[in-house]
């Protein structure tokens, strides 16, 4: 073991109902201050109880129970941790020993974190840890990130399955209106055919109309997209009082999206144009 | 003869409809997807918290039952005192713990509920009896297939380690007496539960005279409500939880999930109606000729609005019909993605076909197509016909 670095020996999360947090006690002097041992609060907490930095607040193990007096040194702020998002309870920080003792923990700890050089010496870590001490168990950070992290690798794959759903409506709505679109124009269509512009012609105008149209459509879209994006931001920050980024716009995104749209226009409008110069022009005026 | 002349409409631009039916179709599919996330949720969770017929659960203050490690001390007269309140019929204790099988050089993990036979609601069995006596222990399908054990074999299931002694704390040998399915458990999860007693002595003094959770019945003519606040107010270690409170704490959790479904199906209509307005808009606009000859030779307004308005309706109609056939197969889709959720109960379904919320959501869209068609049908029936004909009779 002495060949690792101790990084921290905290209590990242009270696992045990530490709930017991009476009330903040204003100081009365610099030297009462310096008496107690510091916490670290939950900014949603010190705002929800009116807690202000340098109060005296009372931790116990047990509502009611007595506990000890401790001064808010600081206050944290949870991470952007997606496993976290929907949980509401308040995190506090407190020095090891305080924590075992007004736990009655013992000297003992829930884990440790432990930092290598590199990704080699880790694995090396790991393996003489869990040779050497019977009873623990080592996981790269990286792991247990990928474990924690499964809600929301699930939820993603339901993004994607939505998207699936609304690109095949896209697909129809769109081809729905380039048809119409060019059904509204076929006595149009039918005069330039008779004044002798050839079939590819009409095809290919069709079809650059439709690429305008998916290009004009997807640039309002990205607009559209970006202020939705936004906005779901704002709503579900405030709402579960977290940093996380909840939707992201990123170039790539922008570019798969508008890339797909301008598929999906031109092979609408492909379409479209096929059924138009493969009616005799005649036809077309109702002849 | 107005059901002729919709029909001949759109049997005319027979692709042109097809697509407008599958636009709808999928709009429709879409809602009810929606509609069955949003209500299913709710009633799938109901469902499962009812199961067992326990209408109050009390645990650790602040903590949602299992959502953590925090029990409650003083176990016996919590008991006692939840057995005195009046109206409760049924006091069910559970103690959660990890327990550790040895296998070998290592150990197999499971969860371990501690609880009493003939009371518990936290299994159902599926082989032999429940675990009554201090050596007997019931596990499930996942459990017994990593341990290699049936039913009559016996195990050894320790509660943790002693690193100064390198052995197992707790380990008590026992004999599997019944194969069960947790209610709550994910299904690949490990389970096991064995009498409370037993869990507790295994615990050593971590877990005596220790409960995670109890389970209380009610009686059908007592509040529960009013039970359940007596709880709070008398017992300040811990928090009493109705099937109510306990679907509105999940339903804080998981309250993403219906904005979207609401977001996603509002969308939806609004395609749905679209759709229907630009399809049935471009219709009359072809045959703006047609309508005012009909008009000229004396076909009222209102057959002329009826026929319009019955495009869309028909329009709308089969496209929710297919987009029914549609929703559901994509709801099983999606469900199968949400189920992976980790550590949710098997009996859990985000995606519930209730035919009361899916009727009425798809009479929406069936409704919204008929509103799509009303616009273009009251300006076909309001042309000025002399204009109209001199127009199209030039063009």
């Amino acid at each position: 073991m002495t060949a690792f670095r101790p990084m921290a020996l905290r209590a990242r999360t009270c696992r045990r109902a530490l709930c017991a947090l009476a009330a903040a006690v204003p100081a009365q002097a610099q030297a009462v201050r310096q008496a107690h041992p510091t916490i670290a609060l939950d900014e949603r907490l010190a705002t929800d109880a009116g807690i202000r930095l340098g109060g005296l607040v009372v931790v116990a193990s047990a509502p009611g129970a007595p506990g000890d007096t401790l001064r808010v040194a600081a206050f944290v702020r949870r991470s952007a941790d997606p496993s976290e998002v929907a949980r509401a309870e308040y995190k506090i920080r407190m020095h090891l020993g305080g924590l075992q003792r007004t736990l009655g923990y013992g000297d003992r700890v829930d884990r440790f974190a432990v930092a290598t050089g590199d990704s080699a010496a880790t694995g090396r870590a790991i393996a003489a840890i869990n040779a050497a001490a019977f009873g623990f168990r080592a996981h790269r950070s990286r792991d247990i990130a990928v474990e924690t992290s499964r809600t929301f690798a699930v939820i993603s794959r339901f993004h994607r399955a939505i998207g699936v759903i609304t690109i095949g409506a896209s697909a129809i709505f769109l081809l729905c209106i380039m048809l119409m679109k060019v059904e509204e124009r076929r006595r149009d269509v039918a005069a330039l055919r008779l004044m002798g512009i050839s079939a590819a012609s009409v095809a290919r105008s069709v079809i650059i109309e439709a690429a305008l149209v998916s290009v004009i459509g997807s640039g309002a879209g990205v607009v559209l997209g970006v202020i939705a994006s936004r906005l779901v931001n704002a709503y579900y920050q405030q709402l579960y009082r977290t940093p996380l980024t909840f939707s992201l716009v990123t170039p790539g995104i922008v570019a798969f999206a508008v890339a797909l749209s301008v598929v999906l226009g031109l092979a609408a409008g492909a379409l479209a144009a096929r059924r138009l110069v493969r009616t005799p022009p005649l036809a077309l005026l109702g002849r | 003869m107005i059901r002729l002349l919709a029909t001949a409409s759109l049997l005319r631009h027979r692709a042109r409809t097809a697509l407008a039916v599958a636009g709808v179709a999928v709009s429709a599919a879409m809602l009810l997807d929606m509609v069955m996330l949003s209500t299913g949720m709710r009633e799938s969770f109901r469902s499962l918290l009812e199961r067992g017929s326990f209408q109050v659960r009390v645990g650790p203050r602040g903590a949602m039952p299992f959502d953590g490690e925090a029990t409650v001390g003083g176990a016996a007269g919590l008991l006692d005192t939840l057995r005195a309140i009046p109206g409760v019929t049924v006091v069910a204790p559970v103690l959660g713990a990890s327990l550790h099988a040895p296998q070998g050089e290592g150990a197999v993990a499971a969860f371990a509920l501690g609880v009493t036979a003939g009371s518990q609601g936290d299994y159902t069995l599926q082989e032999g009896r429940e675990a009554s006596g201090a050596g007997e222990a019931v596990l499930n399908d996942p459990m017994l297939t990593a341990v290699r054990r049936r039913v009559g074999d016996t195990l050894s299931l320790g509660t943790g380690f002693d690193p100064q002694l390198r052995t197992f704390t707790g380990l008590r040998t026992l004999r599997i007496v019944g194969r069960v399915r947790f209610r709550y458990l994910a299904t690949e999860q490990r389970g096991v539960a064995l009498p409370l007693p037993t869990l507790q002595a295994m615990g050593g003094d971590a877990r005596r005279d220790r409960l995670s959770l109890v389970m209380l019945r009610v009686d059908s003519a007592a509040d529960v409500e009013v039970i359940r606040a007596g709880i709070e107010a008398a017992l300040p270690r811990v928090s009493a939880l109705s099937t109510a409170t306990a679907l509105q704490q999940a339903e804080q959790r998981l309250g993403y999930f219906r904005q979207l479904a609401f977001i996603l199906g509002s969308i939806s209509l609004v395609v749905g109606f679209l759709l229907v307005t630009t399809i049935v808009t471009v219709s009359v606009n072809e045959r703006i000729g047609e309508i005012a000859v009909m008009r000229a030779i004396g076909v009222s307004r209102g057959h002329v609005v009826q026929q319009v308005v019955l495009e869309g309706l028909v329009l709308s109609l089969v496209g929710t019909g297919g987009g029914l056939a549609l929703g559901l197969v994509t709801a099983r889709w999606l469900n199968s993605i949400l189920s992976t959720f980790p550590g949710l109960p098997e009996a859990v379904d985000f995606f519930l076909f209730q035919p009361g919320p899916a009727v009425a959501a798809l009479g929406m869209l069936v409704l919204t197509g008929l509103a799509a068609g009303a616009v273009p049908a009251w300006r076909a029936a309001t042309l000025p016909i002399a204009g109209t004909l001199r127009r199209e009779a030039v063009a």
